[in-house]
């Protein structure tokens, strides 16, 4: 399975996942087959309320349960806070009560059954708070206050925030006011997004055990060993140094499990009974009280010339927030970013609010705000050329952004493969023989298109990389695998810049005890950031090896090179060479100590330039490389019902390399399909500030039938300078123009334009009728 | 909490005699439920060795006789529904997957009675009667008549589900089961149950009957009895489909508004008997 | 639950072995007892509501939900998790090619994807894309767009010999 020769399992090679006999066997361990001795099982009681007052709890029934051995409740908890930007959040409910399905209590007992049992038997006594259940209801003069202390609560950049609004952001460029004159086309209006589950099919858990000393090991659900850490920490108020961090498998991730879930929970536990303690979510429980995708309300306008020149943009936003501000204002802060899109439009002022509400918090999703004003703005790109008349793909190159051209706010992009991925995605979909494609009676068919960027983020990351004694290596990144196939990934970059096969390298599991920094897996950077290091981390210890064999061949470094294999020789001279079981020995048991090179780094390219834009409350000081793509997407309409399927789509993406093609195109396509749930079935229903729909039997993404078969990766590689190899990341920007793509065919194939997500039978039926077109 | 597995229709009568005693079919519903929390009977009467439940036979006169444990795969699959009956395969093949497919029975799902389910309007349509057993003895009861409101059938306490008939449909009838879901498998926003009989442009059986759009299966047999004998053209389909919507009484919930199901399922007849009557103008 | 539970000790026989377990409640779901009394984890939770599939096992040859089972229900049948399609050290040819063909990413359904296939391949003829589409339909992946897995899934149906 694994070809034992460099070139076949390095860089390029579409490397099975080094886990991949793991999963199919059944013996990859997630969190919930996790088992330690002597374990407790936890469970939460959590709020039924959206907003209240605690006033006091009665724990005794709970706790006269047989195998309870403990029962928690905020008193109990230290009254740190914790948060990616605005430290806002307890570990649990202190005081009051913010959403319904916070966790106001939590039980350890016996078994698991025993525990929810328990757990359900706490009674809290509780007065009722005003809600305000929508950004709008929160914003009203006369509306409750969710967060009191949001002034006193600390931040990690210079929010604009105030009553229940958490932060407030503007990026501007040119003059929009002036620019509406200069405009012979504008076309506005307003967009609207759900609330999307992530819906890992694994429901957040985490475990956690104490030492003899008190310091505690914690493995949970998880996309970043050290965000754990730190959020634990913050909230527990524990130094660091008291806190392990390890990674079991995790059964994907796409946000929902980077910033905390019930970790500080299961510590509390842990340090509380002296013994270990699991705790794993329900569905119910993981769909009500983790977190999901921001319901995005977006007015947009954009202007253009008669020839199709763009002009301006004007774009606002409103997110609901949620109880809590997890990585909202990040959310809020990179869509405004993304709001002019891959486009030269001189005049842009992008805006908007972020604002609590008493419901679930909502945070980080695969996108990252962008997917929804992507639908936006690339609705309103074909907006503009159904106006003119122009076709909507020379639109779009017309106005692509140049090389040199800098990105909205001026940040410098290096690559940008937009154009070779419009030409391709055009070509293969037969785009040239018209949007509207034939379709069998009581069906309507077109094409629909979008354009898209993305960036390949940001913050620290570290790679050590070790020569054992045989020669072999061991790779350390700290970068958690969700699945996505980072380890194979980074083993494949590794084992590259060393010349070595990928089975000559073990990838270390992240610890933050032993693995270098790594922020998260987490805005499509492993590839990027923490495959620079590896790079970086290798090449050192290439160095090493050649000082080794120069010393032994008395020759010059520069005259030494890596040969395949784990070989190190002098150019030219074929027989000269060494092995690295030989340099590693020696470096060893006789000279210059065993061979270690390490990398870190912080991104720190500006995404802000004074000179060009103006930037209030931005929270990204340096987000990120970017990277581009073009979508076209065959969408098929049922004339009785409404109902919108996808038959086929094209979805060019610009990777910079593609290390692993055959994980490149597994991205591409899970991306697709987890977009294409976002623009027609998915949807968190709420009643006000509740659920309405937390179960898999409600809420509703695609199946094996639902997904089209028909998903063509284009792999686009303009590659980034600084990128290792050339790469940038993949992750997220897939599912990036979605929405927009299946927007548009839906709008050409309907003959009018909804603007409201997602695209139900229902609506587009109503859209049909409304338009008149009836049979 | 108790279980009992009994092996005869007798037994498991008096089985559940009990009170809080509760038929565990397929499990594809209950068991959901239990772990759900949603209900928790004191004694749960398993029908699994009950081999008479899982038998399925046809009479000569057609009649079909399908036992309460069915599962949804083998009517799917069944040879013997011919004809206008097959509307109860397409309905069967069309509910959640092929796992679930493999558990659940026809009599666990009637007897759980979710409106949104597939086998009420196909059984409605396919003028089904459920043979019921009980202390007092056994009866049957019209499928139109066993689904009463909102998850609420005709079965008193203590009675189970023996088997579902259904008469024999006229030969050269077709039987269709359309659903509209919001993903493969789902729940119906709204169904459509036919069976459709044409002879000479004359329709000669017609039974129609809507899922999804209030608490039973709408259909209008006083109309369809009307429409016998003539010719289906798009005024007398719609005479069927404005009848059917005052028997509609549908509710929002998180597949559609009620008013995109009034909207929807007469499109959704029309569309069905059109295709039906394409079937049989190719197999005639 | 209300009052005390009647337990019963079963033995299920699972990948071929007989496998008591002391005490199982009415409610006790098959998949409970094969994850936590018998230690065969492959079987995941995802919802425990039927829907996802990551618990899908074979009873008597067929995929179903071993979360929508009971385990006292499940006696005298022929249980077959994710561990017993292959002897120890081996993989199944459908194992094979899920591994080889990048149709496996964070791996949660992966098992019972595994038993949704392994049914259908049984059928001993190569399977189209839409025969295999309908017969993982049961099974949601959230990671993959499904294409990777029917395409290794198709392509194990045409190798067989």
């Amino acid at each position: 399975m694994t070809p034992r020769d460099t070139a076949a399992t390095g860089v390029g090679a579409s490397l099975p996942r080094l886990d991949a006999r793991e999963k199919v066997t059944g013996r990859a361990q997630y969190i919930a087959d996790m088992v330690r001795p002597d374990m407790l099982h936890a469970a939460i009681h959590a709020s039924p309320l959206a907003h209240a007052r605690i006033r006091g709890y009665d724990t005794r029934a709970a706790e006269a349960v047989p195998g309870v051995a403990c029962v928690l409740t905020g008193g109990d908890f230290p009254d740190g806070r914790m948060g990616a930007f605005i430290k806002d959040e307890p570990a649990i409910a202190q005081g009051k009560v913010r959403y319904p399905g916070e966790p106001v209590a939590v039980v350890a007992a016996e078994d698991e059954e025993t525990a929810r049992r328990a757990a359900a038997l706490i009674r809290v006594e509780y007065e009722d708070l005003p809600v305000a259940a929508t950004p709008e209801d929160a914003m009203a003069p006369d509306a409750p206050l969710i967060h009191e202390g949001l002034a006193d609560y600390f931040k990690v950049f210079p929010a604009i925030c105030g009553g229940n609004v958490a932060s407030e952001t503007e990026l501007s460029e040119g003059d929009v006011d002036g620019a509406w004159a200069e405009c012979d086309v504008i076309v506005e209006g307003e967009f609207e997004t759900p609330a999307q589950a992530h819906l890992s099919i694994e429901p957040v858990g985490a475990l956690a055990e104490v030492d003899a000393e008190g310091r505690v090991t914690l493995w949970s659900a998880n996309q970043s060993v050290f965000r754990v850490q730190a959020n634990v920490c913050e909230a527990l108020q524990l130094p660091m140094s008291k806190l392990r961090c390890l990674t079991p498998k995790v059964g994907a991730g796409f946000g929902n499990k980077m910033e905390p879930h019930v970790q500080p929970l299961v510590v509390q536990l842990a340090l509380k009974t002296g013994r270990p303690v699991r705790l794993i979510l329900n569905r119910t429980e993981d769909f009500e009280t983790v977190r999901a995708r921001h319901p995005f309300k977006i007015r947009c306008r954009t202007g253009a010339k008669k020839d199709g020149t763009l002009v301006a943009r004007e774009l606002s936003a409103v997110l609901d927030c949620g109880a809590y501000g997890d990585d909202s204002p990040g959310v809020l802060g990179y869509s405004l970013l993304m709001s002019r899109g891959p486009y030269r439009i001189p005049h842009c002022r992008a805006s908007g609010k972020l604002v609590y509400t008493n419901r679930m918090r909502f945070g980080a999703f695969r996108g990252f705000g962008n997917p929804q004003v992507t639908f936006a703005t690339e609705s309103q790109i074909d907006e503009i050329a159904d106006r003119l008349g122009m076709d909507p793909l020379d639109l779009r190159l017309k106005n692509r952004m140049e090389p040199g051209d800098r990105w909205f706010g001026g940040g410098e992009v290096a690559s940008n493969g937009l154009v070779e991925c419009i030409e391709k995605a055009k070509a293969a979909s037969g785009w040239e023989q018209g949007r509207a494609l034939p379709a069998p009676p009581g069906k309507r068919r077109a094409l629909g298109v979008a354009a898209c960027a993305h960036i390949s983020g940001l913050l620290a990351t570290g790679a050590i990389v070790r020569l054992l004694e045989d020669g072999s290596v061991v790779l350390n990144t700290g970068a958690v695998d969700i699945g996505q196939g980072s380890d194979t990934v980074l083993t494949q970059m590794c084992a590259s810049a060393l010349r070595v096969p990928a089975d000559r390298v073990a990838i270390a599991s992240p610890d933050t005890d032993g693995s270098p920094y790594n922020w998260g897996t987490t805005a499509s950077r492993v590839t990027y950031t923490t495959g620079r290091s590896v790079v970086a981390a290798a090449d050192k210890v290439a160095e090493q090896i050649k000082r080794h064999a120069s010393e032994i061949f008395e020759c010059a470094v520069e005259d030494l090179e890596l040969r395949d294999g784990g070989r190190v020789g002098i150019k030219g001279v074929p027989d000269k060479e060494l092995s690295f079981f030989e340099v590693s020995g020696r470096a060893h048991w006789a000279a210059g100590g065993p061979i270690v090179g390490t990398d870190t780094w912080v991104y720190n390219r500006p995404s802000v330039d004074p000179k060009r834009a103006v930037a209030k409350g931005l929270p990204f000081p340096q987000i990120g490389v970017y990277s581009f793509g073009c979508m076209i997407a065959a969408v098929e309409i049922d004339e009785t019902t409404g109902k919108a399927d996808v038959a086929e789509v094209w979805s060019a993406m610009d990777v910079g390399k593609a290390i692993n093609p055959g994980s490149v195109e597994g991205q591409i396509e899970g991306g697709f399909v987890q977009g294409m749930g976002f623009a027609l079935t998915e949807e968190m229903v709420f009643d006000g500030p509740r659920l309405v729909n937390p179960s898999m039997m409600d809420y509703k993404a695609p199946t094996s039938l639902d997904a089209p078969f028909g998903i063509h990766s284009i792999i686009v590689e303009a590659a980034e300078p600084g990128g290792p190899f050339g790469a940038k990341g993949i992750g997220e920007i897939g599912l990036v123009p979605v929405p927009a793509a299946i927007a548009n065919a839906v709008a050409t194939a309907a003959g009018t334009r909804l603007r409201r997500l997602p695209l139900t039978p229902e609506r587009v039926l109503d859209t049909m009728l409304e338009d008149g077109d009836e049979d | 909490m108790e279980f009992v597995r009994p092996d005869s229709i007798e037994a498991a009568v008096a089985a559940l005699q009990a009170e809080g005693a509760a038929c565990l079919a397929g499990g594809a519903t209950l068991v959901a439920m239990m772990n759900a929390d949603l209900v928790a009977p004191e004694r749960l009467v398993s029908l699994r060795d009950v081999a008479a439940l899982r038998e399925a036979s046809r009479r000569p006169d057609g009649t079909v006789v399908i036992g309460a444990m069915r599962r949804h795969r083998e009517t799917a699959e069944e040879t013997d529904l011919r004809d206008g009956q097959r509307v109860l395969r397409e309905a069967a093949a069309q509910i959640a997957n092929p796992p679930v497919r493999n558990m659940g029975t026809i009599g666990g799902s009637c007897a759980f009675a979710d409106p949104a389910a597939d086998y009420p309007p196909a059984l409605v349509a396919a003028d089904a009667r459920f043979a019921l057993a009980g202390a007092e003895g056994r009866r049957t009861v019209p499928a139109g008549d066993f689904f009463r409101d909102w998850y609420e059938t005709a079965l008193e306490p203590g009675e189970l589900i023996e088997s579902v008939i259904l008469p024999p449909a006229p030969a050269g009838t077709v039987g269709s089961y359309t659903k509209l879901a919001r993903v493969a498998g789902d729940f119906a926003i709204a169904s459509v149950a036919l069976a459709l009989g044409m002879d000479g442009g004359a329709c000669t059986h017609l039974a129609v009957a809507v899922g999804a759009c209030g608490p039973v299966p709408a259909r209008r047999r006083d109309i369809e009895a009307e429409l016998l004998g003539g010719p289906l053209g798009n005024a007398e389909i719609g005479r069927l489909t404005d009848a059917l919507a005052e028997a509609f009484d549908p509710v929002d919930d998180v597949r559609a508004s009620a008013g995109y199901r009034r909207r929807v399922a007469p499109r959704m007849v029309r569309q069905a008997i059109g295709e039906a009557m394409q079937k049989l103008g190719e197999t005639q | 639950m209300t009052g005390e539970p009647v337990t019963l000790p079963v033995t299920l026989r699972v990948n071929g072995a007989e496998r008591p377990v002391a005490a199982v409640a009415p409610w006790t779901t098959l998949l409970t007892v094969l994850r936590d009394e018998l230690g065969l984890t492959g079987a995941k939770r995802g919802c425990n509501q039927g829907v996802c599939g990551a618990c899908t096992v074979m009873i008597d040859g067929e995929p179903v939900r071993s979360c929508l089972s009971l385990a006292l229900n499940c006696t005298g049948r022929d249980i077959v998790t994710v561990e017993g399609l292959a002897p120890a050290g081996a993989l199944a040819p459908v194992q094979q090619a899920l591994a080889e063909g990048n149709a496996v990413q964070c791996g949660f359904c992966t098992p019972g994807i595994l038993i949704s296939a392994h049914a259908l391949l049984r059928r001993n003829a190569p399977l189209s894309v839409d025969e295999v589409r309908a017969g993982l339909s049961g099974n949601l992946c959230r990671c993959s767009g499904y294409k990777k897995i029917v395409e290794a899934i198709v392509r194990a149906s045409e190798a067989r010999p």
